[in-house]
């Protein structure tokens, strides 16, 4: 065997395993969590989607209490209906806030901005998708939270008489509102940078054709453009919604992670999952029965399904539009 | 090449990707327990891992400790109380740190842990009240009022209850924001025995942990580590929060309130080096054997009520007998007042030593420690 052979067979073989390492990485997790979670199911049962209290129990008791089969500290009750609420309505408000605002950039930084211009804003997309987190978070304690308490939120509220959820108590400006607006600020300039390569892609011709046609540049982005990138940019924004159902740190800062109780408008305090598991790991070792790290990881796995179906569901979509349209993008 | 050349090569190459995987698998676990290494024979490792409130202090130790003990190198980390116990426990790290001794369940599991006393913290309540400031007034509050806080109980801050303890005090009719750590922590674990000692409601429904299941209270707020508990009583008027004593600056920079806690002898006490000294020195004699013990809202007229051990946490048998002599020898400096409890260190970092007369205790207890 000649040695460019050898090279090629040795460039398929790594080619391969690089190709299916996703698989066995997500497998890999899956099984992991799984298999660490499923006492937490054994114990609480389907009461740990629909429960609101989350209790690890009396660590410190002498005692542990079993239950179909499975040790627990007394007092112990999972149950993630809350984190659950918390982590899909906050994510949903950055998505309604921050969809058309991507959109409506990146459209412009194509279309509109002098290219020249345009060299300069560009980048600057990239470099806020690339801030840390905790300075979102750190932003949205001393800034945003501030502003929805005593701006934001009583102007808000007088829609209250007619939209019942954006009535009632403000509270201290860490909650639900605070938490989407934060993930909102964090996902539009991912969002953006896609949907802005996506439009740059979309070839000149059709375009130019339609404003020769007479469109306006609403008409030839609406009709023309759109279409031609809609499948990237539906990808775009299950990306930024991804990245607003794990993140972490900066809603812990700003969500005033509520546990217990559902929240009652859209001011109340939150919690997440992800900021959850974040928060409670290190107590849940004080747990000798270790179901506290049991639940954690259900809540875990719990995330991973969301995510999964998010894009499932994304991904039909945009094939049901693919047939509408009939396009391919 | 052909689909049945492409099949087998992917075949191949997954069963290739399968066993990498599953060798890094196994080797997670052997990895996870590097014990100390001993580079040649003058150098031995030692790592510490735990509470975040004791790492500035083992950042202090490990340069003055080099100079005593060259040939032993220390790693702290700040990972966390329970991560300190845990690491400590399946021997990954020769010592944890925690703010909050070992529950019974975790003792009885693993009874060759020790739970070391290194130095004497305290935490105080915090308060964001408008007009209410250090110059002019400390607020006085109870663990009693304290929990009815926490439970929703007493939801303003001119409940009779906070007025019958602070009469000639104009306090405002604002609702309560009572702020909790969210991330588990020794603080939550000390405000909560406070809560559990002077409560009856509180000690039968929400009980003392790092980390607890904290009643509904409408606008109740949840705030990770104590910089995020200090930021967002600073954010939130009419809040009330736990903070850790290393936070007291900081939070009164921000111009948040100092309360004066009342202890078991009924007085009004703010932290200070003589109230927590005199909590810690009129508990020494109570303290059992194995040191595992809360300090709070203990006997004494001047004693400050909220007060606690810092721990380490170490396995009596380590992997050899240098590792055992090394964390000997460390342990013994750390707690001995001309080693790591010397003012300079304790003060910066808001500790007070040990009172002397633990000490004994302390030593019965690191001569446990075995190869």
């Amino acid at each position: 065997m000649g040695i460019a052979r050898l090279r090629s067979k040795i460039f398929q073989v790594a080619a391969g395993i690089a190709a299916v390492s996703p698989l066995f990485v997500l497998l890999f997790v899956a099984v992991v969590l799984l298999k660490d979670a499923l006492p937490a199911f054994r114990y609480q049962g389907f009461s740990f989607y629909t429960g609101l209290t989350w209790n690890m129990g009396n660590a410190y008791a002498n005692n542990v209490v079993v239950h179909n089969g499975v040790q627990a500290a007394p007092g112990a009750t999972f149950g993630i209906l809350p984190f659950i609420v918390g982590t899909l309505a906050s994510s949903l408000i950055a998505i309604v806030i921050g969809v058309p605002i991507s959109l409506l950039s990146a459209f412009a930084l194509v279309y509109k901005v002098p290219p020249r211009l345009a060299k300069w804003i560009s980048p600057m997309v990239e470099l806020l998708a690339g801030i840390p987190s905790v300075v979102y978070g750190l932003w949205g304690v001393i800034v945003l939270a501030p502003v929805i308490a005593n701006q934001v939120g009583p102007w808000l509220a007088k829609l209250g008489s007619v939209i019942p959820f954006l009535g009632g108590s403000i509270g201290s400006g860490f909650g639900l509102l605070t938490s989407g607006i934060v993930l909102a600020v964090m996902i539009i300039p991912i969002i953006t940078a896609t949907s802005r390569d996506l439009l740059a892609q979309v070839p000149k011709l059709p375009i130019e054709g339609a404003r020769a046609l007479g469109m306006t540049s609403y008409e030839s982005m609406r009709h023309v453009a759109l279409p031609l990138a809609k499948r990237g940019i539906i990808g775009a924004i299950i990306l930024g919604w991804s990245r607003a159902l794990g993140e972490t740190m900066a809603v812990l800062m700003v969500s005033g992670n509520a546990s217990n109780y559902l929240p009652t408008n859209l001011y109340s305090p939150i919690s997440t999952m992800a900021s959850t598991i974040a928060a409670l790991l290190d107590s849940a070792m004080n747990d000798a029965t270790s179901l506290s790290i049991h639940a954690l990881a259900l809540i875990a796995v719990t995330l991973l399904v969301i995510t999964m179906l998010t894009n499932l569901l994304a991904r039909l979509l945009v094939q049901v539009g693919r047939r509408d349209i009939g396009t391919e993008g | 090449m052909n689909t049945f050349q492409k099949a087998s090569i992917m075949t191949i190459s997954a069963v290739i990707g399968a066993s990498a995987l599953s060798a890094a698998v196994t080797m997670v676990p052997a990895l996870a327990k590097t014990k100390a290494i001993h580079h040649d024979a003058a150098t031995i490792q030692l790592q510490e891992t735990g509470s975040t409130l004791l790492y500035p202090l083992f950042q202090l130790w490990v340069p003055a400790y080099s100079k005593v003990a060259p040939g032993v190198q220390i790693t702290p980390a700040g990972t966390g109380s329970g991560t300190g116990i845990q690491q400590a426990t399946d021997g990954t790290v020769q010592i944890g740190a925690s703010d909050a001794y070992m529950n019974n369940q975790l003792i009885a599991q693993n009874p060759g842990m020790l739970n070391i006393p290194l130095a004497i913290s305290a935490q105080q309540i915090m308060y964001n009240i408008p007009g209410l400031s250090n110059k002019t007034v400390h607020l006085h509050l109870t663990g009693n009022v304290l929990a009815e806080i926490y439970t929703g109980k007493v939801r303003y801050w001119n409940d009779p209850q906070i007025a019958r303890l602070n009469k000639g005090i104009r306090l405002p009719h604002a609702a309560i924001v009572p702020i909790h750590r969210l991330d588990g922590s020794g603080d939550t674990f000390l405000f909560t025995t406070l809560l559990t000692d002077t409560n009856k409601n509180w000690a039968n429904t929400v009980s003392y942990n790092t980390s607890v299941s904290w009643p509904n209270v409408p606008g109740a707020l949840g705030a990770n580590g104590n910089n995020g508990v200090v930021q967002t009583a600073e954010a939130t008027k009419y809040s009330v929060a736990y903070v850790g004593i290393s936070w007291l600056d900081n939070g009164l920079k921000g111009g948040l309130g100092e309360a004066a806690v009342q202890n078991r002898a009924g007085r009004f006490l703010l932290p200070n080096n003589a109230t927590i000294s005199a909590a810690a020195s009129a508990q020494v004699r109570k303290t059992p054997k194995n040191e595992r013990m809360s300090l709070i809202y203990g006997p004494g007229a001047n004693s400050y009520p909220i007060i606690n051990y810092e721990y380490a946490i170490i396995n009596k048998k380590q992997s050899s007998s240098a590792v055992a002599t090394a964390v000997k020898d460390l342990l013994l400096w750390a707690i001995s007042p001309n080693g790591g409890n010397k003012a300079n260190f304790m003060t910066k970092v808001h500790f007070l030593p040990l009172p002397k007369s633990i000490a004994p205790l302390s030593r019965a207890q690191i001569n446990e420690i075995t190869g």
